[in-house]
């Protein structure tokens, strides 16, 4: 079930980080364009790339949280046993579920009510920033999602004491000792 | 330390400890610190600083750095840089070592990741050397050192993130030309280093290839240097800024790797999307969550606490470089590139400023410590991903690499105590505030 809810959340989300990444690298380009071929820079291209990237940074932050991308210091917890190791990665992604629910869905929330009610409004495309900001709680809502089938898993890991020969489950999902992660 | 410091410490460090990912634990912290210092909206602060932070036109240069970087390192660029570099050095004793060093280098300068770099000129050049008799740990050894020199030779992601990190001290273009000197030379002493083991465990000389094959060599090298040329010509000649320059970089290398070598395959350009997206949003989440601490650190005035400790102890500039120097590399050990300069950099530039260093020769020193913390264990990118391409161990291969990691350090510490490799070529092309 919650592989199942896993997927189609991947499926979705990953999908709309690639079109968004492309129509982001489209829209600088033509800003490009517009400035040393058209001698006419276009003034809406700077602020859309900015929205777009405020959008795929936030929303590939949350599929970034589902396959345990997010950089880490995984030197300490690697070196305890397997139970204790689970333990570490209920209370790694319980720290992750809270955060999502306070601050980004909450305080996310809160910030955008604050800021449609201050009715600002961005200069070249007059959209209100309230919807931009809106990537915040929406980004926090499926952070809490691949947090909690992280939590689930973990915790039915952690309770059947039995499978012990199921491997390593660092948070990264990756085999112990091969590196998944890029020089960021 | 007043008690939303001491919370705002501990916690982090906790987090930290128990592999809580670095941007949650920063948001985390956060929001206890400021829960600490009272009367403030915590929730609804972090998540207004983490928005504001990520809001910016610059920081679009690292999406397209980072996919342009991917289609490089997929695009079989690297092949054609290496049959470039071994005209220029193969020749020589251990020209294969001098060869993988001199790619790795042009490879930075028109990637910038050195992950990539391990992943396409290693990939390559390492079991070449296996099987030219050159020792694997003395190749895995070569190659991971090697690849960090792309972070100090622009263009770079993580100079974006210092650029931004020092909150407009130092422009984007300043911060790329600072790098130059310094990754250049950190590639000589890497080249020296391997010369050295060379001669002394005889490897073999290379090939000398004809001038009618040089010629061949370099036109297929062309297009790919070219980048080089668009990239930092255009920044250099006020015709792009770094946002602009680094959408054109994407575009020619998407042609150059999609069309021209006819190395990607178009149903695979729907990966390197999505690839490059997620590695964006892991550094844009660190950048938001970034934003929020280092509000709570300058409102708790720590960078000040911290000048005035390091002043009790000496008023040495030296010595202060030597600690920062010190404290760099332990935490560069530990921690990877972007989060170590999105959290150090707001601590250590205030410090370093009442000491007179410049922002811009502050960045590379930091730059060059982070770099040799991506070959060092316990956390190590370069060195875990080189050794795997190596086919050998960490422990093996530490044994070897000791002479490159000296090479390393003494370049750092050259320049960290003359501030004109870093500041010359900035200063004479205008890029000094």
């Amino acid at each position: 079930m919650a592989q199942w809810i896993k997927k189609i959340l991947d499926c979705c989300l990953e999908g709309l980080v690639m079109v968004v990444v492309g129509v982001l690298v489209i829209d600088v380009l033509w800003q490009v364009f517009t400035r040393y071929v058209l001698k006419n820079p276009s003034k809406w291209t700077e602020e859309l790339a900015i929205f777009l990237v405020v959008w795929v940074a936030l929303l590939g932050a949350a599929v970034a949280t589902g396959r345990g991308a997010h950089l880490g210091i995984d030197y300490f917890v690697q070196k305890l046993p397997r139970r204790e190791r689970i333990a570490a990665e209920i209370f790694a992604f319980l720290c992750i579920v809270l955060f999502a629910i306070f601050v980004m869905i909450a305080g996310g929330a809160e910030l955008v009510r604050m800021t449609l009610h201050l009715q600002q409004k961005s200069p070249a495309l007059g959209v209100a920033m309230g919807y931009v900001y809106l990537a915040v709680p929406i980004s926090g809502f499926f952070m809490l999602l691949y947090g909690a089938i992280g939590l689930y898993e973990r915790i039915r890991a952690f309770l059947s004491q039995s499978e012990a020969a199921e491997g390593p489950l660092d948070s990264a999902g990756r085999p112990e000792g091969l590196p998944g992660r890029e020089d960021l | 330390m007043n008690f939303p410091v001491q919370v705002l410490v501990v916690s982090f460090v906790l987090l930290l400890v128990f592999n809580v990912p670095v941007a949650f634990s920063m948001g985390i912290a956060s929001v206890l610190a400021m829960l600490a210092m009272g009367d403030l909206p915590a929730l609804v602060a972090v998540a207004h600083k983490m928005i504001t932070g990520i809001d910016e036109f610059s920081l679009l240069a690292i999406p397209f750095f980072i996919l342009s970087g991917l289609f490089m390192g997929h695009g079989g660029i690297a092949r054609r840089l290496i049959d470039f570099a071994n005209v220029l050095v193969g020749r020589f004793r251990g020209g294969l070592a001098l060869v993988n060093i001199l790619t790795c280098m042009l490879f930075g300068a028109i990637s910038g990741s050195a992950t990539a770099a391990v992943s396409s000129v290693g990939g390559f050049m390492i079991p070449l050397m296996n099987k030219r008799g050159y020792d694997r740990e003395f190749n895995a050894s070569v190659t991971i050192t090697a690849a960090t020199t792309g972070l100090l030779i622009p263009p770079s992601n993580v100079m974006i993130v210092y650029s931004l990190a020092a909150g407009g001290a130092v422009s984007i273009a300043a911060i790329f030309m600072a790098g130059v000197i310094p990754g250049i030379l950190v590639g000589l002493a890497l080249m020296v280093a391997s010369t050295l083991i060379s001669w002394r465990r005889n490897y073999g000389k290379g090939e000398t290839v004809r001038l009618s094959e040089t010629w061949k060599r370099f036109f297929k090298a062309i297009p790919a240097l070219l980048l080089i040329v668009i990239v930092m010509g255009g920044i250099l000649g006020g015709v792009f800024t770094a946002t602009e320059a680094s959408a054109v970089a994407v575009l020619y290398s998407f042609l150059l790797a999609v069309v021209f070598y006819k190395e990607v395959k178009w149903r695979e350009i729907p990966g390197i999307l999505l690839q490059g997206g997620v590695m964006t949003s892991v550094v844009f989440l660190l950048i938001a969550a970034s934003m929020a601490m280092s509000w709570v650190l300058a409102a708790e005035r720590i960078p000040q606490d911290i000048s005035a400790a390091l002043l009790g102890l000496t008023h040495n500039k030296i010595l202060v470089l030597l600690i920062i120097n010190l404290i760099l590399l332990a935490v560069g050990t530990f921690m990877d590139m972007t989060p170590a300069v999105l959290i150090f950099t707001p601590i250590f530039l205030p410090v370093v400023d009442t000491f007179g260093i410049h922002p811009l020769h502050f960045g590379i020193i930091m730059i060059m410590n982070l770099c040799i913390g991506l070959c060092t264990p316990p956390v190590g990118t370069c060195l875990f991903l080189g050794c795997g391409i190596a086919e050998t161990t960490v422990t093996k291969v530490m044994r070897q690499i000791l002479p490159f990691y000296a090479a390393m350090i003494i370049v750092l510490f050259i320049c960290s105590y003359m501030p004109v490799l870093s500041m010359w070529l900035p200063e004479q092309l205008g890029l000094l505030k």
